[in-house]
């Protein structure tokens, strides 16, 4: 059936993407019409065949490791392969043991993309969301998703929504979505944290949109503690209208191998995004981010930072790619990557990019990786600190303008012992206070 | 030894530090070319001299920085072959050095940095760490002696300060350390009057029996609130001429070019 629905392939199907298309005919008559409708899945499917499966070789997915990715068993969603193809089944309990609860946050918990405990979901079907090729992970997520946190915000809000990943999905995949909509002028703090760490390789692929409307303000921290047999892929989709501002704090420090597609568009005049990210990567590692910022209105601002450690043979990658139009005039764009590489065999790739169509644009932009400064170094050195204190110290520091940019205080307690515990040094010299 | 280098000898029988016939080069440059200089615990020491003279290239090969090459000579230091240590093992054995430029380390924050510093010191001299509440009691008093708020210790070294700040929690990590020499690399430098007396009155502070000053300074302004046993003036990697502390007034009063036109001769 859906073999007959599918485009001519211009070129042959990658081993996976035929993997990932049988398992999709295996599931599909299972799938909700909720998140998205049929006709929504079947629009991702034909689109990722026709893009395909990303290659090494493609510029914008170079520095992900697409094999762990290829080592994903079964795509079909864990909840659905559990209950053999019948409706979404509750996850088995225990789930996860959960972190505290912030003060002042409402939660909601999705365990293997299905909300936890089981509610009845709110969401309508969505139409197909178009994903450009260098996000195209988001259509796998829209293909197979079978729930979604939609969150609709008027007014002031403060929300974590958890996604755990139980044991009982190892071997599958999980597809988490997360929908946000800020009506003008409201106000949204959010929290999103994937945790989980199950015992065989499994695929965790995120979906989130976000719309904010003219005025409203999206507070966003988005940390990534999966354990180390799991392939995450969060692909994210943002529009901000007029005087919108949208502040990403994002912390990734788990996964075996993590891909962050990130597109912000700064639609309406006077929208501002500040994007600050730590990655932290040991042992064999890869985190890869490829964000794209579009100034597509007058007087819009973008802030971005990014921090990142690789050490042992881990990888760390950051694409930031600022596309002003020619309808941007007076944008305002500051862009600040560095990275640290700690071992021989680890590996730093930062690639700013900055297109600019339009005259009258503040733009400054700088990226720089490689070892701790040693001037820095001798003034610890100096004041009797040994050298691997030292070397800790500064470890700390280096991540310290994204983890201090995080406004509340049990979140940035979460982030920095999750940063530090890819930091035996730091813990062990004891910077956390 | 020449004549001048001899007359830069203090009488200490047995002194802190002892330079002898130092040259250094730095990237291939012959910086310093016979340094010669003995310091006794309980001296203050000026080194002054033009810029480019190899003052501060003194105090950062003293301290262990790396980017020195040492030619020949030796430096001893309370009887240790001090050229033989890491900078780190320098600083606990009890030589501190005040930087011209302090950096800026966010993310560290002083009161971490001031305890790190300070216990790795005290076990240097066998004894026992101070706790975060001995500390705190401590460093307060030393705080408000050098007239800083007390907030800065939650902030990052150096972070957002002032360059009178940065001079003064120098001064502060130095009485904090309480080192056996202090040699304070133009800590005058950068300093409105008000801050050079605080600056200087931490200083003096420390002036004791125990524990021996050098001021590595271009001008003589700060030693009318620190006043030196001992001026040596350095010029083109020599010291050309030691005195007491009537030599830096007459430095002031005829400029550099009388003492470099004598060492050029």
């Amino acid at each position: 059936m859906v073999a007959s629905m599918l485009p001519a392939a211009a070129q042959p199907r990658s081993a996976t993407l035929e993997r990932i298309l049988g398992d999709y005919q295996a599931v599909a008559s299972s799938l909700p019409d909720a998140p998205l409708t049929h006709d929504a899945r079947l629009h991702a499917m034909r689109e990722l065949t026709r893009i395909g499966w990303p290659k090494a070789s493609d510029e914008h997915w170079r520095y992900t490791n697409l094999r762990a990715f290829e080592a994903v068993t079964a795509f079909g969603p864990a909840a659905l392969v559990r209950a053999s193809g019948a409706a979404p089944a509750p996850v088995p309990l225990p789930v996860p043991e959960l972190p505290p609860m912030l003060p002042g946050f409402e939660r909601l918990v999705y365990v293997d993309g299905v909300r936890y405990p089981a509610a009845a979901s709110a969401a309508a079907g969505r139409n197909a969301t178009d994903w450009p090729a260098e996000q195209r992970f988001g259509l796998l997520c829209e293909m197979f998703a079978s729930d979604a946190a939609t969150l609709s915000v008027r007014g002031s809000a403060a929300i974590e929504v958890l996604f755990l990943t139980s044991a009982a999905a190892a071997g599958a995949a999980c597809y988490p979505r997360l929908h946000v909509t800020l009506e003008p002028g409201s106000e949204l703090q959010l929290v999103e944290r994937h945790l989980g760490a199950p015992d065989a390789p499994t695929l965790v692929c995120a979906n989130i949109e976000v719309e904010l409307g003219r005025g409203s303000q999206l507070v966003h921290y988005r940390l990534q503690q999966c354990g180390l047999q799991t392939a995450f892929a969060d692909t994210l989709c943002a529009r901000l209208a007029d005087e919108s501002s949208y502040s990403v704090r994002q912390v990734a420090i788990g996964a075996a191998s993590a891909r962050t597609s990130a597109r912000v568009r700064l639609a309406g005049r006077g929208a501002a995004l500040s994007w600050q990210a730590i990655a932290v990567g040991r042992g064999q590692q890869v985190h890869d981010t490829a964000l794209k910022v579009e100034h597509l209105a007058a007087g819009t601002r973008t802030e971005e930072v990014f921090r990142g450690i690789a050490d042992e043979r881990a990888r760390i990658a950051f694409s930031g790619h600022i596309h002003i139009a020619a309808s941007a005039p007076g944008s305002d764009t500051r862009q600040s990557l560095r990275g640290l590489i700690e071992a021989p065999g680890a590996e730093v790739d930062l690639r700013p990019r900055l297109e600019i169509n339009t005259d009258e644009v503040k733009a400054q932009h700088g990226a720089t990786t490689g070892a701790l400064d040693e001037n820095l170094m001798f003034y610890l050195l100096a004041r009797g600190i040994d050298r691997d204190s030292a070397r800790a110290l500064l470890k700390w520091a280096f991540l310290g303008d994204v983890l201090r940019a995080i406004g509340l205080p049990e979140v940035r307690r979460a982030a920095e012992h999750g940063a530090a515990g890819q930091l035996p040094d730091v813990m062990a010299i004891g910077a956390l206070t | 030894m020449t004549g001048i280098a001899d007359s830069a000898r203090t009488s200490a029988s047995a002194a802190l530090l002892d330079i002898r016939d130092l040259h250094v080069n730095v990237a291939g440059q012959q910086v310093l070319r016979g340094i010669s200089l003995a310091i006794g615990a309980g001296e203050v020491h000026a080194i002054m001299g033009p810029n480019g003279s190899g003052k501060s290239t003194l105090a950062h090969v003293l301290a262990g920085r790396p980017g020195y090459e040492i030619i020949s000579g030796s430096v001893s230091f309370d009887g240790r072959d001090l050229l033989a240590l890491a900078p780190e093992q320098r600083a606990r054995a009890g030589l501190f050095l005040g930087f011209q430029y302090p950096v800026e380390i966010p993310g560290v924050n002083n009161a971490y940095l001031l305890k790190a510093a300070l216990n790795a010191a005290r076990r240097e001299r066998s004894l026992a760490e101070l706790d975060a509440f001995e500390f705190l009691a401590m460093v307060r008093a030393k705080i408000k002696l050098m007239q800083i708020d007390e907030s800065f210790l939650s902030r990052g070294v150096n972070e957002g300060f002032s360059g009178g700040e940065k001079k003064r929690n120098e001064i502060l990590q130095m009485l904090v350390l309480e080192p056996k020499l202090a040699l304070l690399d133009e800590t005058d430098s950068g300093l409105d009057i008000d801050a050079l007396k605080v600056v200087a009155n931490g200083i003096n502070t420390l002036r004791g029996a125990q524990h021996a000053i050098v001021l590595v300074t271009h001008y003589q302004r700060m030693l009318d609130y620190v006043v030196p046993d001992f001026v040596h003036v350095l010029a083109r990697g020599r010291i050309v001429r030691s005195g007491d502390r009537t030599l830096a007034l007459e430095l002031e009063k005829r400029g550099y070019d009388w003492v470099s036109g004598q060492a050029a001769a």
